[in-house]
């Protein structure tokens, strides 16, 4: 395991890479084949990859601010995710070419949007404003980095207050940003939809979806890497209850979502939840309630399921794996409204980002030290 | 004179106490408490006290929010069937709400009465309160005591015990 994080095995990167050009490959025949198909597998796939990068900036900021000795164990981990930031940036152009296959506010021929929608809603706008909310997350991605980097290297505490002062405002202006791009990626997908929990359950989501893996690669790397001394089962236990608190606040806000939709029962607002359990989708739904809720949270309620890292993982891997089902029912009824539609396509496009994006993880992995250096709070986690 | 409640150790700093209170678990001492300002991590574990209250409270929310749900669906759909806007007599969506409410409500309530209820409480006095140096176990000073009516309790070996310990006093602890 160890050879994998710190580079000196290559292989986990060559495989990573390999399906990533698989899978990339896979999509640009889908482009040509069937491109409203392919984009909508595009923009689920490269979703689900930004939710964990931006739920990684997220809990990093949480860390900053307030230093618990879970955070220090895992620091790397989301230090690589949010390096990947620019990458996504840039697997994001595609879907500039899409913006017809996938927004009615794009296609002529269905909708008759009004024009101050539209005065919005436009592919200058989106791009736009797609750039924007990027520069913003990549500027405050590169300052924590560049910080964290200082860190290690002096025993200043210059560095980590930087980074506190930073995290402040960012956990402000990250739900912010991302309320911009949620209208305009996910929302706008469905004309006349809106609500306003979405883009904070996406926030949510994303928090969880980077929580979980995180969980899940500690629990991998611990015994056999310089991370062990941190993976105390006390680190566990706070990660574990952490993975509890974000699996209730995102049910609560899914259902939050749902109840005030379901009890005013307009046609605008309804039509997203009709599509959403319309044929198949219904069990998809139910497979969503199932796992991304009930099932982690009775587990997570036992005090033996958060301390075992073994157990740990395997609800974090329960949890992941529900996430990527649920991005797949928020994006793809959107377009396919009538029946359950899943093709080669959505595995091709999670596979060839993901393969990307996992290259891009450990070659960020391997080009630090598994431990925080120099952290003046970091003394004070490590057990005598 | 009756027996004496137990002894009581002081100590200085909370790193002692939870040394103390290992050492006197490891020599088989069972009946016995300890007393801090502050909550101490791993205390609990170390008198080798377990409690029952998690898995009380577990219940006390299920109890809760079974019973609101069926209170909902027996008035709504069973009682007084009253049509809402035209949705089913069983909505089950509206009646979340509630059933979370009065989960946590059960749980809560649980956890309020049976940890006084476990723990001894309300009660007036307490034996301890007769050594005058009790009095800095809310302040600054941390204590372990063991109880004459532990077992292996016995008067000498006992105090030689806790001397043993380095602790700042050992006091007798009248009843």
């Amino acid at each position: 395991m160890n050879a994998i994080l710190d580079g000196s095995d290559s292989r986990a990167k060559n495989v990573a890479l390999g399906l990533g050009i698989i899978g990339i490959s896979g999509c640009l025949i889908g482009w040509f084949i069937a491109p409203r198909d392919f984009f909508v597998a595009y923009l689920f796939g490269h979703f689900f990859f930004l939710g964990l990068s931006l739920g990684s900036l997220a809990l990093l900021m949480i860390h900053h601010l307030t230093a618990g000795d879970w955070g220090y164990a895992v620091r790397r981990f989301l230090e690589s995710a949010v390096a990947n930031l620019p990458l996504l940036a840039l697997l994001f152009v595609p879907i500039f070419f899409g913006l017809s296959n996938l927004y009615p506010w794009q296609n002529r021929g269905v909708v008759s949007a009004d024009e101050t929608l539209k005065m919005y809603l436009n592919p200058a706008g989106f791009v736009f404003r797609t750039a924007m909310v990027f520069a913003v997350w990549i500027i405050m991605a590169g300052r924590l980095l560049k910080w964290s980097a200082e860190q290690d290297l002096t025993v200043s505490l210059e560095p980590t207050r930087k980074m506190r002062t930073l995290s402040g405002p960012g956990l402000v202006i990250y739900p912010v940003t991302m309320t911009f791009a949620a209208v305009d990626w996910l929302m706008s997908m469905e004309a006349d939809w809106y609500s306003t929990m979405f883009p904070i359950l996406i926030c949510i989501g994303h928090l969880l979806s980077a929580l979980a893996l995180v969980i899940l690669l500690l629990a991998w790397a611990a015994p056999s890497s310089a991370l062990a001394p941190l993976a105390t089962e006390k680190a566990f236990h706070d990660l574990g209850n952490l993975l509890l608190a974000f699996t209730m606040m995102w049910a609560y806000l899914a259902f939050g979502q749902l109840l005030v939709i379901w009890s005013g029962n307009l046609p605008h607002e309804i039509s997203w939840y009709l599509h959403r359990v319309a044929d198949g989708w219904k069990w998809i739904a139910i497979f969503i309630a199932l796992f991304h809720f009930f099932v982690p949270f009775f587990l997570l309620l036992m005090r033996a399921a958060k301390e075992r890292r073994r157990m740990l993982a395997r609800i974090a891997a329960c949890v992941l794996a529900a996430h990527i089902v649920a991005v797949w029912w928020t994006i793809a009824p959107g377009v396919y409204t009538k029946q359950f539609y899943v093709g080669w396509l959505a595995p091709a496009a999670f596979l060839g980002i993901g393969g990307i994006y996992a290259f891009a993880f450990l070659k960020n992995l391997e080009r630090r030290r598994l431990v925080p250096q120099n952290d003046p709070r970091l003394a004070l986690s490590v057990p005598t | 004179m009756s027996q004496p409640y137990g002894l009581l150790a002081e100590f200085s700093n909370h790193e002692d106490l939870l040394r103390a209170a290992k050492e006197a678990y490891a020599a088989g001492f069972r009946k016995m408490d300890a007393f801090a300002p502050f909550p101490v991590e791993g205390l609990p574990e170390a008198l080798g006290k377990k409690t029952r209250l998690p898995l009380l409270v577990l219940i006390g929310g299920i109890i809760g929010g079974v019973g609101a749900y069926y209170m909902e669906w027996y008035a709504n759909a069973v009682s007084y069937v009253i049509n809402i806007g035209g949705r089913p007599i069983h909505s089950w969506p509206a009646f979340i709400p509630i059933t979370f409410e009065l989960t946590v409500l059960g749980a809560g309530l649980t956890a309020f009465f049976f940890s006084l209820g476990l723990s001894g409480l309300p009660r007036p006095h307490h034996p301890l309160f007769n050594v005058p140096e009790f009095e800095r176990a809310s302040q600054d000073r941390f204590f372990l005591c063991i109880e004459t009516r532990d077992s292996k309790f016995n008067s000498d070996q006992t105090r030689a015990f806790l001397k043993s310990l380095n602790p700042l006093s050992v006091a007798e602890v009248p009843e």
